[in-house]
C-alpha cells in the first residue's frame, strides 16, 4: 500500500539492530504495522516521532497487498509528551492504545476511531488522574468494535430488568435469565451508560456523575471486558 | 560431503542479526580460507562465551566469573552507580571515557504494554545496592525514548526514601547533527537542558 495519512503510535517493536516495526491507528486505514528504517540511531530522520501516543502525518509506501509498509515520512502534530512524563496517565494512554489493538479491525476507515484516540489523549494530557475520560474512552470504543453492552431492558424478550449477564453482555430477566455470573445495575448507572454513550464527546465535560456512580461504571466495565469481550489488559499500574 | 559443511556454516551464519544468505556465503568461504589456528580461534570464542558467560553477581553485566571486571577494579569511584538497559550500553559509555564509577544493568526497560513489570527487571538489586553500599550518586542512562523515562522516573521514586543524588544523562542534538532536522521534542529537551558558555 502506498498513502499518506494521520497516524497515531500505539506501539514500537524492535526489529534487527536498529530498525522498528510501528503500530499505528491511521484516519484512513484502520490499525497498520509499518517498517520504519534505522530509527534508534541517534540522528535517524525520525527524531521522537515514533514514541508512543504521538499524533504525526505520515507516508506509507508499499506494494498494495504488501503487509507491512515501509514508512517514509513522520512529521508531528501533536507529540503528547507531557502524557508520557506522567506516569499514571502513559498507563491509562497504554490501555487505550491495547484495546484499539485488540478490538479494532486492521483494515477500512477508522475516522471514529482515530477521533476517539485523540479525545482520550487529550483529555488524559490535561488531566492524567480522571477517572471519566477512561471510561467514556472505553465505552466508545466498545460501541466502535459491536461490543457494546446491552443496557436497554430484556435483549431476549424485551422486559424490565436490571440484571446484567457479562457472559452475555445484555441484561436479562427473571424468565430468560442463564447461568453464569451476573451484576444488578442500578437505575442511575444505566441512565449515566446512556448519556457517555450518546452525549457529544466535546460536551462531556458537562456530565458530573458521583465518585460512587462512577466507581460502580468502573466494575461494571472492567466485568464486561473480563467476562463478556474476554479481554485481558496488561498495561496495570507498578 | 564439502558442500554439506559449506551449506551448514552458511545456515548457521544467517541466523546472525543483519546477515543474509549472501554475506554468509562470502563470510563461509572467508572461514574456509582463513589460517587453521584463526578458525579455530573463533570457534573457540563462540564456544567459551556460550560455557562460561553469565551475569555478574553484583551489576548483572556479562562476565566469565562471579563479579565482573568492572566491579573488581579497585581504582573505580564506588560512590557512583551508572544505570543502563542492556550491558552492550556498558561499552559504550566506557568508550566515551566519561565515567568511572560502577554499572547497574536493569535488563531491560519497563514497558506497560509488553507487560513488563519492575518485578521483572534488577530494580531492586539497584535499590539494595545503594542501601548497603553508601551510593552518593546514581546516573541513569537509560535510552532516551518513552520506556527508558518511564523506567527511570520509576527508579527515581524507588530511591526516594535514601540520602542519594539521582541524576540523567542529557538530552539533545547529536554532535554533527543540524538544527534543521530536528524534531521538535529533542529541540525543546535541548533548550530545557542548555547550559551557560565557560
Amino acid at each position: 500500500m502506498t498513502g499518506r495519512t494521520e497516524g497515531i503510535v500505539l506501539r514500537s517493536r524492535t526489529l534487527g539492530e536498529a530498525d522498528l516495526i510501528i503500530e499505528y491507528l491511521t484516519k484512513d486505514f484502520g490499525t497498520r504495522s509499518a517498517f520504519a528504517k534505522s530509527p534508534r540511531k541517534i540522528k535517524s530522520r525520525f527524531g521522537g516521532s515514533l514514541e508512543p501516543f504521538t499524533h504525526a502525518r505520515i507516508a506509507l509506501t508499499g506494494k498494495e497487498d504488501a503487509n507491512l509498509p515501509r514508512l517514509t515520512q513522520s512529521d508531528i502534530i501533536r507529540s503528547f509528551h507531557p502524557l508520557r512524563e506522567n506516569t499514571p496517565g502513559f498507563i491509562k494512554a497504554c490501555q487505550f492504545a491495547e484495546l484499539v489493538m485488540k478490538l479494532l479491525p486492521s483494515e477500512g476507515r477508522s475516522h471514529n476511531a482515530f477521533a476517539l484516540m485523540l479525545w482520550g489523549l487529550d483529555g488524559l494530557e490535561k488531566d492524567p488522574a480522571s477517572v471519566l475520560v477512561p471510561l467514556v474512552f472505553k465505552l466508545r470504543l466498545l460501541e466502535l468494535a459491536g461490543y457494546a453492552p446491552a443496557l436497554n431492558g430484556c435483549t431476549r424478550c424485551g422486559g424490565q430488568t436490571d440484571v446484567f449477564y457479562p457472559r452475555d453482555g445484555a441484561l436479562l430477566c427473571g424468565g430468560c435469565k442463564k447461568e453464569g455470573p451476573a451484576l444488578g445495575l442500578s437505575a442511575a448507572l444505566i441512565a449515566l451508560h446512556k448519556s457517555l454513550s450518546v452525549f457529544p464527546l466535546e460536551k462531556l465535560s458537562r456530565i458530573k456523575p458521583s465518585g460512587a456512580l462512577l466507581t460502580e461504571l468502573e466494575r461494571f466495565v472492567e466485568l464486561h471486558f473480563s467476562e463478556g469481550v474476554n479481554v485481558h489488559i496488561r498495561s496495570v499500574k507498578f | 560431503m564439502a558442500r554439506g559443511v559449506i551449506e551448514n556454516l552458511i545456515e548457521q551464519l544467517t541466523k546472525l542479526p543483519g546477515v543474509g544468505r549472501k554475506s554468509a556465503q562470502r563470510l563461509a568461504f572467508f572461514i574456509l580460507n582463513m589460517k587453521d589456528e584463526d578458525a579455530l580461534a573463533l570457534a573457540g570464542a563462540i564456544t567459551a562465551l556460550k560455557q562460561n558467560a553469565r551475569f555478574c553477581q553484583k551489576c548483572f553485566n556479562i562476565t566469565d566469573s562471579d563479579t565482573c571486571e568492572i566491579c573488581r577494579d579497585s581504582l573505580r569511584d564506588r560512590k557512583r552507580i551508572c544505570v543502563v538497559e542492556e550491558p552492550s550500553n556498558i561499552l559504550v559509555v566506557e568508550r566515551s571515557g566519561g565515567f568511572n564509577g560502577l554499572y547497574h544493568v536493569l535488563q531491560g526497560a519497563l514497558s506497560p504494554i509488553d507487560g513488563i513489570t519492575p518485578a521483572m527487571l534488577r530494580i531492586k538489586e539497584l535499590v539494595d545496592r545503594v542501601h548497603n553500599d553508601g551510593v552518593d550518586e546514581v546516573v541513569i542512562a537509560t535510552n532516551p525514548n518513552t520506556r527508558g523515562e518511564v523506567t527511570a522516573r520509576h527508579i527515581k521514586e524507588a530511591l526516594g526514601s535514601f540520602n542519594v543524588a539521582v541524576t540523567r544523562i542529557a538530552y539533545g542534538l547529536p554532535l554533527g547533527g543540524d538544527i534543521e532536522f530536528a524534531d521538535e521534542i529533542t529541540m525543546k529537551k535541548s533548550l530545557e537542558g542548555r547550559t551557560r558558555l565557560e
